[in-house]
């Protein structure tokens, strides 16, 4: 028999090469496709020249590039990965396919923290760029523990857990749209918190998003063994020598930031922590060290995708989009898995 | 058995394993030498069978991410043990109850333990399949390995085991031999039944009558 372990390293090499080669395509296509007309050649030289001036823009296709197609490009890698990552960390932690950042709640815990920040007014100042996303990880967390609270009060089975992230949810987002009619004022500010978009960061928040993501990704990487182990259950995890408990509470915490991160530059983009694990899974199974960059090749590809595919018909915001996209494969998934339950 | 592989704390006493004291191990060396197949395993998650049996090797492997050769050895040794060859890319949810006590309690030898916990191997299984994880886990014991199991099942343990630990209530009653502890008096006082039993020569044989009320 050929080496088991060898056939998975080539795997992983197979998902890399072709995530990445797709990935620049992508790319490249993303930066010459909006209301104004830049073919692909313009682009990428427009492009490079504005690198190579150190960001420094002088035409007007540098600008639409640089500034505008190039910090939406970034958004969209860093939002599809970090909240691939929170979505199979958190389906890894409560042992359930069927959660997502969405689903616990915790996305709406996030945007309440952040919409509750900016209307407070803090919103100008050089600290505002980090304290938006803090208050945003506040309000995650909060809405994440609440959600595991109720889950496990009552019983703590997948379908609990996925009904108390959606009465934590409901609450949050109550909480947000009390807030918004409030201060009717702001209202303009805080409307892409609410349907998710990728408009909105600039090239400084971009760069404090991926940076996160990617330290973030790193360190979950490297507890991809511990993650596989943790599908066992507790007590099986222990026995094998892992501290399950400990290794779950980093997990929270780490899948916390990184989806208070998102929602504080981009707004709730529901649903995509969820199909995105779930392709990776059918493509390479359940072992972490392929599901892991699978879901990160396949969330950067899929959001930024998305987003070219919103572009066409007329810039709609992508989280809608993805909520389209994402409610009949959810509903998919819950008629399969009440079949398996039935049997 | 939770406390023997370290999961709870005894209350009184000690547990050792070859003079070491369990309590003063960490988890990841009291996994070196203690394994356990559990009675049944979450599925949900689309692992195949070779990545459950791999799973065992965890408290061993050196590396940062990858097993080494010496792991797959060992792996790919357990999965020709339990004839599980031609199953190693299937998914857990897709295998018969059999199938999977055989992929768990490869799973737990690829651990290389010297004490092997089973609790209720047997318990949800049918005749045959209940039959071959007893032959596997007897294998086991003659490879060396101590192999502990939580039964209700009298026949069965008589026929497979060497000694006999009666508990009720938290308190042994009775260990030794099966043939010794085993006797129609202890049965009808700890679960309040009359069986008859038959012995033939070292095997012996318990028929259920009634209950008593």
């Amino acid at each position: 028999m050929e080496s088991l372990v060898n056939r998975t390293k080539f795997r992983l090499l197979l998902i890399l090469v072709f995530g990445t080669l797709s990935l620049i395509g992508l790319f490249i296509y993303s930066l010459t496709v909006g209301s104004y007309n830049i073919g692909w050649y313009d682009a990428i030289s427009a492009f490079f020249s504005a690198v190579s001036n150190g960001g420094e823009t002088t035409t007007t296709e540098e600008r639409i590039v640089y500034l505008v197609r190039f910090p939406r490009f970034l958004a969209a890698v860093g939002v599809g990965i970090g909240l691939a990552i929170a979505g199979v960390i958190m389906q890894a932690v409560v042992r359930n396919p069927l959660v997502d950042p969405y689903i616990t709640g915790v996305s709406s815990g996030a945007s309440f923290g952040a919409v509750s920040f900016m209307m407070l007014g803090f919103m100008s100042g050089t600290m505002a760029v980090y304290a938006l996303p803090i208050s945003a990880f506040i309000g995650a967390v909060a809405a994440f523990f609440i959600t595991i609270g109720v889950s496990e009060a009552s019983g703590g089975r997948p379908i609990t857990f996925v009904l108390s992230g959606v009465i934590v949810g409901f609450a949050f987002s109550s909480l947000t749209n009390i807030l918004v009619v409030e201060n009717p004022d702001q209202l303009k500010g805080v409307l892409f918190w609410m349907f998710g978009s990728l408009t909105a960061p600039d090239l400084t928040q971009c760069a404090i998003l991926l940076f996160v993501v990617a330290i973030i990704g790193a360190i979950v990487l490297l507890y991809a063994r511990e993650l596989n182990v943790i599908l066992l259950g507790e007590e099986q995890g222990s026995q094998l020598g892992v501290n399950v408990r400990k290794v779950k509470l980093l997990m929270m915490v780490l899948s916390s930031i990184v989806t208070a991160v998102c929602v504080a530059f981009t707004g709730v983009i529901a649903f995509l922590g969820l199909i995105v694990p779930h392709m990776a899974r059918m493509l390479v199974g359940g072992d972490h060290r392929l599901l892991l960059p699978a879901s990160i090749i396949i969330g950067a590809n899929f959001l930024l995708a998305t987003d070219i595919l919103c572009r066409f018909i007329g810039d709609l915001p992508i989280g809608a989009i993805v909520s389209l996209i994402g409610a009949p494969f959810f509903g998919y998934l819950l008629i399969r898995r009440g079949k398996e339950y039935s049997n | 058995m939770r406390c023997i592989n370290g999961l709870l704390r005894p209350q009184r006493g000690t547990i050792t394993i070859d003079g070491k004291n369990i309590e003063k191990m960490k988890i990841k060396d009291v996994a070196k030498i203690c394994a356990n197949v559990p009675a049944d395993c979450n599925e949900d998650f689309n692992l195949t069978v070779q990545e459950l049996i791999f799973l065992g090797r965890y408290p061993h492997v050196d590396g940062m991410w990858w097993e080494s050769k010496r792991d797959e050895g060992i792996v790919l040794e357990a999965i020709k043990q339990f004839k599980l060859e031609h199953l190693v890319d299937r998914r857990l949810n897709e295998l018969s109850s059999g199938e999977k006590e055989r992929a768990l309690l490869a799973k737990a030898i690829v651990q290389k333990p010297k004490v092997l916990l089973a609790d209720e191997p047997s318990a949800h299984l049918d005749l045959r399949y209940k039959l071959e994880v007893m032959e596997n886990l007897k294998e086991m014991a003659s490879q060396g390995v101590t192999v502990i199991t939580a039964s209700h099942d009298m026949n069965l343990t008589s026929k497979f085991c060497d000694r006999v630990v009666m508990l009720s209530e938290g308190r042994i009653i009775a260990a030794g031999k099966p043939s010794e502890v085993i006797t129609e008096e202890r049965i009808r006082e700890i679960y309040n039944v009359e069986v008859s039993i038959f012995k033939d020569g070292d095997e012996i044989f318990a028929i259920p009558r009634r209950s008593i009320r």
